[in-house]
């Protein structure tokens, strides 16, 4: 890639990914939330991965942290749901809004979004979608680049056998 | 001026989180200093006052949001992303 693209790349990409926080910030009240959000924040990655190359890019995202921030976005999600079915009833109560008013103050205080919205779990559950989209979609580009380099790899070394049978 | 603690701390968390995965790489020949991400600051700053108060809060003139967010990218690249440890490739 050219010098141009090196240098831009990499400010933008960060732009881009404050951007895509921003989306699942507001997901709860605009338009966008943990997937779109999570999906620019992996597309500014993706940007990096496709300028740099796997083993340049400025972002390390190795398979252990590509695994436990997925695992994390998961287990947040699952475990506000639990939460809602332990203090309600139901799986994923909004014990932060409480419309049945069901749960003590206490609770409800505790899963509150403190912004002047109050919107109980649902920014929680959009960081958690938010998470999980962001490396689900990077991890396949990943994976396409390092099949990618394998085959190339895999084909350079079969050229150089014959080479030498011959 | 009002700012929120909500979209602050997660704005933060995943800010940070994202900086943390920022390295140096000798190899590639680019090096990445502190004015890149004093540029990536001015510019943060002059997005997110063009932004306004997003999303529908009338707090601040500003998107305390995207202002978190970069602060946290730019605090764990310098707490956990200063190594220059070279990427491990899957087998």
């Amino acid at each position: 890639m050219s010098t141009i693209l090196k240098i831009f790349v990499f400010p933008a990409a960060l732009v881009i990914m404050c951007l895509g926080v921003l989306t699942i910030l507001g997901g709860h009240i605009t338009p966008g939330g943990g997937f779109q959000g999570g999906a620019m924040i992996a597309a500014a990655l993706i940007f990096c991965l496709i300028i740099y190359g796997l083993k340049d890019s400025p972002f390390h995202l190795s398979h252990d942290f590509l695994s436990a921030v997925e695992s994390v976005g998961a287990l947040i999600f699952v475990l506000l749901g639990i939460a809602g079915l332990a203090f309600s009833g139901f799986y994923l109560y909004n014990l932060g809004v409480d419309i049945y008013h069901i749960v003590p103050a206490t609770i409800q205080n505790l899963f509150d979004y403190p912004d002047p919205t109050h919107a109980g779990i649902i920014p929680y559950l959009n960081f958690a979608v938010g998470l999980k989209v962001m490396v689900g979609l990077t991890a396949v580009v990943i994976a396409f680049m390092g099949f990618k380099e394998y085959e190339e790899e895999s084909e350079e070394s079969e050229d150089l056998n014959e080479e030498e049978v011959e | 001026m009002i700012v929120y603690l909500g979209p602050t701390a997660l704005g933060l968390l995943l800010g940070f989180v994202l900086g943390t995965r920022i390295k140096d790489v000798p190899e590639s020949g680019l090096k990445f200093g502190a004015s890149v991400y004093i540029l990536f600051l001015i510019v943060a700053v002059i997005v997110s006052y063009a932004q306004g108060p997003f999303p529908y809060y009338t707090g601040t003139p500003f998107a305390s949001g995207l202002i978190a967010t970069a602060v946290g990218i730019i605090l764990g690249k310098l707490v956990f992303g200063r190594g220059n440890t070279p990427q491990k490739m899957e087998e």
